[in-house]
């Protein structure tokens, strides 16, 4: 649904090749707008599919781009990865203007992927997409046992947190007393 | 194994039988997205995930999951009975069982009927399944911040447990021969406050009990050691006396006291078994003593069923016999005498007493 083509910045991105198609075309012209990832891939994606995100809607409300400026300054993702974007604005595209379906079968079903989405989706504040991906995650140990859920969910041990604590202060010590000594030094 | 072992499971170590790819780091989630995951877990998924660690516990906590009804109970193994008030047909159970040695546990069992659904959670007992419970049970109570609705003290070893756990309770259950003296049942009634219903099974005593009982409602089994004062003094609504030694006359003495209005003002249903040597003509005259009941009028608004507890409801029939008695309030006690059987010397009699107000 969404078009894609490789950027050399986020200062001067690369022309989509082509837009989005809808069955039924809008009497009055679709506004469109730019969005890049960490691997600079931009997306050309309507106003209507980015409504999905309270984050990107937030700044198309403040902004009042024309066309043109719009795909001069594509909005940049940097914390997050090309594959994400991807699935996240195909997923935008998807539902643009549709109610959601109670189970979403266009979800990815890599579980590797998971995480990074999850994160992702909360950062554009996506929430329907938001609550799809929490539900995968439940689903990741139904009928689990506690040793199974402890595994998928790496859940650490009482020692193990502990041990992390216990690391971390140390950590933080150390980095304090050589603060103190930089300090020093530099009154010196 | 001990306690630690089977349910604390913050013991256990991860036996990476899962690929990568199938991992999720959980706790690395945003505070909100994290809790958004975990309120999308089922109560027997929550429970294992919130004995994992003392971290997973804290997550578990911070979510305002719905009350929970616990019931402790004992049903051939022990068993915590869970469900939700908004959906009573829904049950979760976690079971601790002994028979099934080669099960692989804990595992899970999904049962299904045209009117209820059941998830079993079943653990392995571990050879102290009564300490594993508790624990289990304060965890639950933790976590889903809910009190337990109904207890079984199924075991004098419980008595303790509950009094300084949770001393104010909606619904007891005794079974019979837990409670072995009257000394124990005292400890109970003073220490643990039942504000629904109390059902006590047979108990070994040769001693009489004179104080009152305070729950709602109170059943009963062999009640040849409970007094007069103990029923008259009380304020239960429902009162069921199996196998009761009270005599015509105490039944008189207890018509007499409600009709007064001063003792038994809350009461609604009293049931009381009795045994008596007298026939149905001396027998009424001593139960209506001074009392001159008016004959019934069928049909006239007395309720048909009264409710004993959240699961039995006792119907008294619209053909039944019975006379009336007036209150100054305007409140009606019926009164029931039906015939239970005989042992060729002695009658078997149920008095019953159901209090009413005509509908205007």
């Amino acid at each position: 649904m969404s078009s894609t083509e490789q950027g050399t910045s986020s200062a001067a991105p690369a022309e989509p090749t082509t837009a989005p198609e809808s069955a039924a075309a809008p009497e009055v012209p679709e506004s469109f707008y730019y969005v890049h990832g960490k691997d600079k891939v931009v997306h050309k994606v309507s106003a209507g599919a980015l409504q999905h995100s309270a984050l990107i809607h937030g700044m198309i409300s403040n902004l009042g781009y024309t066309e043109e400026q719009a795909k001069a300054n594509p909005f940049p993702f940097e914390n997050i990865d090309g594959d994400i974007l991807q699935m996240v604005v195909d997923w935008c595209n998807q539902h643009k203007g549709k109610p959601t379906p109670p189970e979403d079968t266009n979800l990815p079903k890599q579980k590797e992927k998971l995480f990074d989405l999850v994160l992702a989706v909360n950062y554009l504040e996506i929430k329907e997409l938001l609550t799809y991906c929490c539900k995968q995650v439940a689903m990741m140990v139904k009928g689990k046992s506690p040793e199974e859920i402890r595994e998928i969910w790496m859940i650490p041990t009482d020692a193990e947190d502990e041990a992390a604590e216990k690391e971390a202060k140390k950590r933080a010590g150390k980095e304090a007393a050589g603060e103190t000594a930089a300090a020093a030094g530099d009154a010196k | 194994m001990n306690f630690q072992e089977a349910l604390d499971f913050s013991g256990l170590q991860i036996q990476k039988q899962y690929p990568k790819k199938h991992k999720f780091p959980l706790l690395k989630l945003p505070k909100v997205v994290l809790l958004e995951c975990i309120e999308n877990l089922d109560v027997l998924e929550i429970i294992p995930f919130s004995l994992l660690s003392k971290r997973a516990k804290t997550i578990a906590k911070l979510i305002c999951w719905s009350p929970l009804d616990i019931c402790f109970r004992f049903n051939r193994t022990l068993q915590i009975c869970l469900k939700l008030s908004t959906d009573p047909d829904r049950k979760w159970i976690i079971n601790y069982k002994t028979n099934y040695k080669t099960e692989k546990y804990p595992y899970y069992i999904f049962e299904k009927s045209d009117s209820s659904v059941s998830h079993h959670f079943v653990l392995n007992d571990n050879g102290n399944p009564a300490e594993d419970s508790k624990r289990m049970v304060e965890h639950i109570c933790d976590v889903f911040r809910s009190p337990i609705s109904d207890f079984h003290i199924f075991d004098e070893s419980f008595i303790e447990w509950i009094i300084n756990f949770q001393p104010i309770i909606r619904n007891v259950l005794i079974p019979n021969y837990v409670v072995r003296s009257i000394e124990t049942l005292d400890r109970i009634l003073k220490n643990l406050k039942v504000t629904e219903n109390f059902h006590l099974g047979s108990i070994k005593t040769d001693e009489k009990y004179t104080e009152p009982i305070s729950s709602r409602s109170v059943t009963i089994k062999d009640s040849f050691w409970i007094t007069l004062p103990s029923i008259i003094n009380g304020t239960n609504s429902i009162i069921y006396l199996y196998n009761s030694i009270f005599t015509p006359n105490d039944l008189n003495t207890i018509l007499k006291e409600w009709r007064m209005g001063i003792k038994l003002r809350n009461l609604e249903f009293l049931v009381i078994n009795i045994s008596t040597m007298l026939d149905w003509g001396r027998f009424t005259d001593e139960v209506f003593k001074d009392l001159n009941p008016t004959e019934s009028n069928k049909n006239v608004g007395r309720p048909t069923k009264v409710k004993i507890d959240d699961e039995i409801t006792y119907t008294l029939g619209e053909e039944e016999e019975y006379v009336n008695l007036i209150r100054s309030d305007g409140m009606i006690g019926s009164v029931f005498n039906e015939y239970a059987g005989n042992d060729g010397e002695k009658i078997f009699r149920r008095f019953m007493l159901q209090v009413w107000r005509r509908q205007p």
